[in-house]
C-alpha cells in the first residue's frame, strides 16, 4: 500500500469515498441476486423490497459525488489520487446504473408473476445474474486490492456473460415462434436479459478503472466479444 | 489527431534553448547537485519543484553563473544555451546576464524612480542610442509587464512606493527590458496575494511567446497553472523531468508520486 499522506486528513476523505464506493457495490450485488431470486421463485415481497432499496443505491451514489467535488475543490488530488477520485466516481455511477437494472429487472418480475413461466428461461436468468453479480465483485475485490490481474481477467471473461445472453436470446426466440401468447412473457424476459448482460458492461467498466487507477492508462486493446445471433443483428444488436 | 492535442502539449516540438550535461555543485564540502541532464526548450515554462535544499534554487542560479557570486560554489559539467558554453572563460558574467535574465523571490526594485528601474539595465547595456528609444523600451517592457497602464502617470514615483504585486511586475519589467532570451523566476510569487500572483502567473504565460522561462517553486499547483514542462528535484537530483500535466497525472517515478500527492518521500 502507499505511504500515508502528511496531511492525514487526506487519507480519511480518500479512505471515506472508497468505503461509500464499496457499500454501494453491497447494495448492488444483493438487489441483483435478490430481483433474479424474485424472479425465480416468484416473491413478490422480494421484489417489492429491492425496488424500495434503489433508493439508498441513488442516495450514495449521490453523496460520493459530492464528496469527490469537495475534494478535488479542496484537497486538490493529483497523480495516483487524482485517478483514486476520478475512478471512484465512474465507479459509483457504473454502480448506479446496475442498481436501476436490478430495479427494472424486480419491476418486470412482478408483471411476470402473473403470467405462466417459459421452460426453465428464469432459472437461466438466475444463473447469469450469478455469473454477473460475481465479476462484479471480482472487480469491486480487485479495485481495493489495486489487482490489474485480477482486473485484466474480469475484462476478458465478460465474453462468458455475454454468451449466456445470447442463448438466453436464442431460447426466448424459440418460445416465441412456438406460441405467440408467450410473447408478452419473452419480451420481459429479454429486456431482463438484456439488462443483465449490461451489469455485466459495467462490471467489464468497473474493472478497466482498476487498470486506469493503477497504471494511469485505460486498457488499449480491444476486449473479446461473444459474435452476434445470424439473422437476428438488430435485434440483438451492441 | 494531432490538431486535436492540447496547445500545451505542443511544447514538444520545440528545440531546446539550454542544455545542461553532467552538471555538479558543491558548496564547500556540501554536493548540493548531483549529475544533472536536462534540456530546457525556447519558448516554453519549465517548473522546478521539490522540497527545500533539493537543489532546485541552485541549478536555477547556474543558468546565469548567479553562483560565482557565492565563494564556496564550484560548478561541473556543461551547459550550453544555444549552443554556446556559459562557462567558458571567454563568456562575461555581466552579457550573460543580461540575455539570461533573473526575478526574485521578494520584490527588488532599485531605491530609484519607477522609469530609472527599467531604464537602468538598458543603460548599463548600451541598448539605447537616446532619450526617445530609452523612453520607448521603458513603456514596452511596463507594457509587457502588465504594469504600464497603472504607472505611465507617475514614472517619476519611486519604485518602492508601489504594492508588493506591482514591485514584483516591476522587476520583471527591469528584467525584461534588456531584452533577454531567458527569464529566471525564483518563487516570483511567495511574497504576493492571490490576485498579484494570478496577474504574475498571466504575465508569465504572455511572456511564454518571446522568451523561456524557467520558475522554480514551491505551490505545485503553481507549476501545474503555468507551466508546460515540470523538472522534480529532490536530494540534488534531477529525479523526472516531463511534460506537466504527465507529471500530475501519472509520474513514472514513486518519489515523484510521493512528493505531489503530499505523502512522506
Amino acid at each position: 500500500m502507499k505511504e500515508p499522506h502528511i496531511l492525514s486528513a487526506f487519507d480519511r476523505d480518500l479512505e471515506a469515498v472508497q468505503a461509500h464506493v464499496l457499500r454501494m457495490g453491497g447494495l448492488v450485488e444483493q438487489a441483483l441476486l435478490d430481483a433474479a431470486e424474485a424472479l425465480e421463485t416468484r416473491d413478490e415481497a422480494l421484489a417489492q423490497k429491492v425496488q424500495a432499496g434503489d433508493k439508498a443505491i441513488d442516495a450514495l451514489e449521490e453523496q460520493i459525488n459530492e464528496e469527490c467535488a469537495r475534494l478535488l475543490a479542496l484537497r486538490a488530488p493529483a497523480a495516483g489520487d487524482l485517478r483514486t477520485v476520478l475512478s471512484v466516481m465512474r465507479i459509483a455511477a457504473a454502480l448506479e446504473r446496475s442498481g436501476d437494472y436490478a430495479k427494472n429487472l424486480a419491476k418486470r418480475s412482478l408483471v411476470l408473476s402473473n403470467m405462466s413461466p417459459l421452460g426453465g428461461t428464469s432459472s437461466s436468468i438466475l444463473r447469469m445474474a450469478r455469473t454477473v453479480v460475481l465479476r462484479l465483485k471480482e472487480a469491486l475485490d480487485a479495485y481495493i486490492a489495486h489487482d490489474v490481474a485480477v482486473a485484466q481477467d474480469v475484462r476478458l471473461r465478460d465474453k462468458e456473460v455475454d454468451q449466456m445472453y445470447n442463448s438466453l436470446f436464442r431460447e426466448l426466440l424459440t418460445h416465441m415462434m412456438e406460441d405467440p401468447r408467450n410473447i408478452g412473457a419473452a419480451m420481459h424476459l429479454h429486456f431482463i436479459a438484456k439488462n443483465i448482460e449490461r451489469v455485466g458492461d459495467h462490471a467489464t467498466s468497473i474493472a478497466e478503472q482498476v487498470i486506469y487507477l493503477s497504471t494511469g492508462d485505460m486498457p488499449a486493446d480491444e476486449r473479446p466479444k461473444a459474435e452476434l445471433i445470424s439473422g437476428t443483428d438488430t435485434a440483438a444488436g451492441r | 489527431m494531432d490538431d486535436m492535442r492540447l496547445v500545451e502539449r505542443t511544447v514538444e516540438q520545440l528545440q531546446s534553448k539550454i542544455e545542461a550535461k553532467g552538471v555538479q555543485v558543491y558548496y564547500g564540502e556540501k554536493h548540493a547537485l548531483k549529475d544533472v541532464d536536462v534540456a530546457i526548450l525556447d519558448r516554453t515554462v519549465t517548473a522546478f519543484i521539490g522540497p527545500s535544499g533539493c537543489g532546485k534554487s541552485t541549478f536555477l542560479r547556474c543558468l546565469n553563473r548567479m553562483n560565482d557570486t557565492v565563494a564556496s560554489a564550484r560548478v561541473m559539467g556543461s551547459i550550453r544555451i544555444d549552443g554556446e558554453d556559459i562557462y567558458d572563460a571567454r563568456v562575461d558574467p555581466v552579457q550573460l546576464r543580461a540575455k539570461v535574465g533573473m526575478v526574485f523571490q521578494k520584490p527588488n526594485p532599485f531605491p530609484k524612480s519607477i522609469y530609472e528601474n527599467v531604464a537602468y539595465g538598458p543603460k548599463i547595456h548600451g541598448l539605447a542610442a537616446n532619450k526617445a528609444e530609452l523612453d520607448s523600451i521603458v513603456e514596452a517592457s511596463l507594457r509587457k509587464a502588465a504594469l504600464w497602464n497603472e504607472v505611465k502617470d507617475r514614472l517619476d514615483a519611486t519604485g518602492t512606493g508601489l504594492s508588493g504585486g506591482q514591485q514584483q511586475r516591476l522587476c520583471i519589467a527591469r528584467a525584461i527590458a534588456t531584452s533577454p532570451e531567458v527569464l529566471l523566476m525564483d518563487e516570483p510569487c511567495s511574497a504576493l496575494d492571490p490576485i498579484a500572483t494570478a496577474q504574475v502567473e498571466e504575465l508569465i504565460d504572455e511572456l511564454r511567446s518571446q522568451f523561456s522561462v524557467v520558475i522554480v517553486t514551491h505551490s505545485m499547483q503553481q507549476a501545474a497553472r503555468v507551466s508546460q514542462k515540470t523538472a522534480f528535484f529532490h536530494l540534488g537530483s534531477l529525479v523526472e523531468y516531463g511534460e506537466t500535466g504527465q507529471i500530475f497525472t501519472n509520474p513514472k517515478d514513486p518519489r515523484t508520486e510521493a512528493y505531489i500527492t503530499g505523502r512522506i518521500g
